[in-house]
């Protein structure tokens, strides 16, 4: 008989058992009145000769090892059973949880999709981000591809190094272009990943590593499945890839989106063939590029620490080699996931993911307290009931486990229902998504690790409900609870006590979390009003890339001739221009300057700035004053002389104390060519909210020619209104070019690199402090009310003496006061000790933030208070009769 | 230590006991219990009732195995039976009981000489 079937037959088994014994003792009866002893004492004797039939029973049952099981079945009966009794106490319970592991599991959920769930690769515990911070100042950035060879080259702590730099291109095929995102690899990426195709092949090391040497793309799944419908065919078609054509090898497999976090890879190209039709070789060879994305596998028992110093030593020979590009870098090696998107966040994605996990932890614990509290309460209701039990013979042990499963048993219960509000908070937070028509992927998907992180939290918020109430229970008097004849006592002050030190710690907890989600508000408030030094209002943005429909440089300055004097009749556009990118949107330009006639000193680098490339009319357009000089005009063309127009910055860090009009830089080589600056713009944010001021400079469009326009327009009426009209003008020149990021500036900018980040962390931390207040809030409430029903009693007394109800508000509410000001109190030493670590995450507010750290714990004190009144207010109306004849 | 304790029963004890008892001939419960008292001569102090748990124990390690019958006075009984694994543990434990035995023996001779 197999142990399962026993077990469920063992009611037959103990059942056999009680005969038997039953047996034993008539038969020892007979016997004993057989032999000549008086029946009524043979009864007796037979059953001391036996022993203690109870015990005796219980350890036969336990021979079959079902002990454990029997009694946790039986408190888990038990224990439903009283929680459907009392259905108030329970629904106050399971929400409270529910909220609390709810936020938790949304939390985690994100931290999970953002940094801890890694890439679908091989070995991807050991797959590092290898990047260079350009200085000590610095954050890590990705590396060039030269200086990605000669890392490779000089390898000694990585199993293996590959790469790739991702671009936006058009591909063609079938009389249709779209925009794709790019990926392009050296030959051994696929191999290095570990990755399968799911159709055809990959490209096998060494293959397209040379340039041109390959003219083969491999489809990301998802594309494939939406482009080209599944087929099959697509091996060996030709596709026309940024005007070059290409042979489509094969598909990657379904489950590997990209290496890069949050984006969907289209195309995968080999890294000879970056540049496109455009033919430059630079990509492949300029050591001031910083484009190429360097993954690496770590050998098997080095630590990250030691692969940096293996890196460094390479570094500071590639500096002595090429003083002008790579001096002063510092390498890191960052863990994948903490490098997502970018190497740069890796500092601020650990401590973000902490944060957040913490103020989240904060507000389960604020939850638990509540349950905690709640359980309490229950536990004096129930005091006769756990007393009977105990004479009765059961353990302290077994008690403490019965309660403990009562509050397991809510935890799982809000669990379920906490994962589901946390899904559903998750889909919530994916439509906050960056905008543009970028294919952002954000995955909260409920994955193993969710569900094991949700399981701990679950138990954890159980055990931590339930064991103040159980310990409670060991110092539970016996003789006095069943002589007190379940009454509850009034004089209990440990037990106040213990209530309202939870209380306070409660308070303590989601001040915290609210000082934090104050911070996040104002921090978002900082951003949205930090100068960009461009106007961004009534500014309607439409990105156009002519390349995709087969436009050389002629043919689209002849397209775009016709559609900005187009533009620039319509009623309510005030200026129309060209540019190459928005400000603080998701691509740009960026390199190295040298000023013209200036030795870079023996350790100095030339310094980088970021350029873009504009049309005349744009300073006009973007609001962006020119403080000096001039702004380009229709005689800066591709035949006149280069000119440039630079930022304050630029000026002031070029030819400082000098005047930098018709001077000459270069962003190619030292030795020219160069550009000679005709005017100085105001200094403006470019990539992101956060930057410092930073050199930048602006090239005539014509003389720096790129695919990618964007149409800019200077709008009298609110920009979103214009944008069919201005659409049915491309057509009208051009039905099949494709636009895209079509919308007004204020929307641009709330993209990744502007307020989307400052917008998450405030809404997040705002609905977090929010759960916290009303939480702790419900927590105060219930204390003080709690505690005024004790004392109905002692309060009818006193009003039955004429004390005046005034009086009574008052005594209610000082208990309420005391308790506010001590959780508050604690609360703020402990985010004054805290919040200095936010503050590398702050725009333009301090972590001392005097508005915040008076506010919200004003706030935070004034919505309890106002929480205690009611029980204050019904503490003055208790009627002395009702009150004293309860004696 | 007082000498008129009666002495507990060391682990297995019982349970080598029934093996044996059972070895001769097949039992129920309550004669196993007789026999066992009658034949330590009541040198050994056991609970009649701690042969149940015992027995069950041995039930479950498939030592002896049970048949139902009906006894003289009409009751439905169980009787116990030795099965062949019973028969090779009490073997073993025998022998191994035998050899401590002889271990301790020795011991205490010595310390009398």
């Amino acid at each position: 008989m197999n142990r399962l079937k026993q077990f469920f037959l063992r009611r037959d088994l103990y059942h056999d058992l009680d005969d038997e014994i039953a047996f034993h003792l008539e038969e020892r009866e007979r016997e004993l009145v057989a032999g000549g002893m008086p029946a009524s004492e043979a009864h007796a004797a037979a059953y001391r000769e036996f022993g203690n039939v109870g015990l005796l029973k219980e350890s036969a049952r336990e021979a079959w090892g079902w002990r454990w099981l029997e009694d946790l079945s039986a408190d888990l009966r038990f224990g439903a059973r009283m929680l459907r009794k009392a259905p108030g106490f329970t629904i106050a319970a399971i929400i409270t949880l529910a909220l609390g592991i709810g936020a938790n599991t949304a939390v985690f959920s994100m931290a999970n999709a953002l940094v801890f769930r890694p890439l679908p690769v091989k070995d991807a515990g050991r797959l590092m981000v290898v990047a260079a911070r350009p200085s000590q100042y610095d954050p890590p950035f990705p590396l060039s591809y030269a200086a990605f060879l000669d890392f490779q080259r000089a390898n000694n702590v990585f199993v293996e190094m590959t790469g790739y730099a991702l671009n936006l291109d058009g591909l063609g095929s079938q009389e249709h272009a779209d925009r794709v995102v790019a990926c392009y690899t050296p030959g051994n990426f696929f191999t290095m990943l570990g990755l399968r195709p799911a159709l055809g092949r990959l490209f096998v090391p060494g293959e397209g590593d040379a340039r041109r040497s390959a003219p083969f793309i491999v489809l990301g799944y998802s594309y494939w499945q939406r482009r080209f419908a599944s087929d099959q065919k697509v091996v060996g078609q030709t596709v026309n890839l940024d005007g070059q054509a290409v042979t489509v090898i094969g598909v990657v497999e379904k489950a590997f989106k990209g290496p890069y976090a949050m984006i969907d890879v289209d195309v995968y190209a080999p890294v000879g063939m970056y540049g496109g039709a455009t033919g430059s070789t630079s990509f492949l060879t300029a050591r001031e590029n910083s484009d190429f994305r360097v993954l690496a596998t770590l050998k098997p028992g080095l630590t990250t620490e030691q692969a940096e110093s293996a890196l460094n030593v390479v570094a500071r020979q590639l500096g002595q080699q090429y003083p002008q590009t790579d001096q002063g870098r510092i390498m890191r090696v960052i863990p994948e996931g903490l490098a997502r998107p970018e190497p740069a966040v890796s500092d601020s994605s650990k401590l973000v993911t902490t944060v957040f996990l913490l103020m989240v932890a904060l507000v389960l614990l604020v939850a638990c307290i509540n349950v905690a509290n709640l359980l309490l309460a229950r536990a004096t209701a129930r005091a006769k009931e756990m007393a009977v039990r105990a004479a009765v013979g059961a353990g302290r042990l077994r008690l403490i486990r019965q309660s403990l499963t009562e509050s397991i048993l809510l935890a799982v219960a809000g669990g379920a229902v906490g994962a589901v509000i946390g899904n559903w908070a998750c889909r919530a937070l994916e439509q906050l998504r960056p905008i543009g028509d970028f294919p952002i992927r954000i995955g909260f998907t409920f994955d193993w690790r969710v569900f094991s992180y949700v399981t701990a939290i679950v138990l954890a918020a159980g055990v931590l409900a339930g064991l103040v109430p159980a310990l409670r229970m060991r110092r539970t008097n016996l003789v006095e609870t069943l002589r007190e004849g379940g009454r509850t006592v009034i004089g209990d002050s440990g037990h106040h006590w213990l209530r309202n030190f939870l209380v306070i710690g409660q308070l303590a907890g989601s001040l915290i979390v609210l000082v934090a989600a104050g911070l996040f508000v104002r921090s978002l408030a900082g951003a949205e009003s930090v100068d960009l030094g461009f106007e961004r209002r009534n500014v309607l943005n439409v990105g156009m890339n002519p390349a995709q429909q087969g436009y050389d440089q002629p043919r689209a300055e002849a397209f775009f001739r016709v559609l900005l004097r187009k533009v620039r009749a319509l009623p309510g556009v005030q200026s129309a221009s060209l540019a190459f990118s928005v400000p603080i949107s998701y691509y740009n330009d960026g390199g190295v300057v040298y000023a013209e006639g200036q030795e870079l000193t023996a350790k100095g680098r030339a310094p980088g700035a970021g350029f873009n490339s504009v049309s005349p009319g744009y300073f006009e357009t973007l609001g962006i004053p020119i403080l000096q000089g001039r702004a380009f005009n229709d005689t800066d063309t591709a035949g006149t002389n280069p000119v440039a127009v630079i930022n304050e910055e630029m000026a002031k860090r070029l030819w400082p104390g000098q005047d930098p009009m018709g001077r000459r830089f270069s962003s190619i080589s030292a030795s020219g060519p160069f550009v000679t600056v005709v005017g100085v713009a105001r200094n403006a944010k470019y990539n992101v909210i956060s930057e410092e001021s930073r050199m930048y400079f602006y090239l005539p469009l014509t003389q720096n020619y790129k695919q990618i326009h964007m149409l800019q327009l200077r709008t009298s009426l609110p920009p979103e209104t214009l944008i069919p009209t201005i659409e049915a003008q491309v057509r009208e020149i051009d039905p099949n070019l494709p636009m895209f990021d079509v919308m007004g500036m204020e929307k641009s900018l709330q993209g990744g690199n502007g307020f989307l980040l400052y917008k998450m962390a405030a809404a997040l931390a705002g609905i977090l402090g929010a759960l916290g207040l009303v939480l702790a809030v419900v927590g105060v409430y219930g204390v003080v009310s709690y505690t005024a029903s004790l004392r109905k009693h002692e309060i009818g007394v006193r009003m039955a003496l004429g004390a005046h109800p005034r009086k009574i508000f008052g005594l209610v509410l000082r208990q309420a006061v005391i308790l506010i000001s001590a959780g508050v109190g604690f609360g703020l030493a402990a985010t004054l000790g805290v919040t200095r670590f936010l503050s590398s995450l702050l725009v333009g507010v301090s972590s001392y933030d005097p508005a915040t750290l008076v506010g919200v714990p004003a706030l935070l004190s004034v919505v309890a208070l106002v929480a205690c009144y009611l029980p204050a207010r019904r503490a003055t109306r208790v009627d002395p009769m009702v009150a004293l004849r309860y004696e | 230590m007082k000498d008129a304790e009666p002495r507990n029963l060391f682990p297995g004890a019982l349970e080598m006991m029934i093996l044996r008892t059972l070895k001769r001939q097949p039992l129920h419960g309550y004669a196993l219990a007789q026999h066992i008292k009658k034949t330590s001569n009541g040198l050994l102090q056991i609970e009649e009732g701690s042969l149940y748990p015992a027995l069950q124990r041995l039930l479950r390690a498939e030592l002896v195995k049970a048949e139902w019958g009906i006894s003289p006075t009409n009751r439905r009984v169980r009787t116990y039976k030795l099965t062949v694994a019973g028969a090779k543990h009490l073997e073993r434990e025998v022998s191994s009981f035998e050899r401590m035995l002889e271990g301790i023996t020795r011991v205490l001779a010595r310390g009398e000489s």
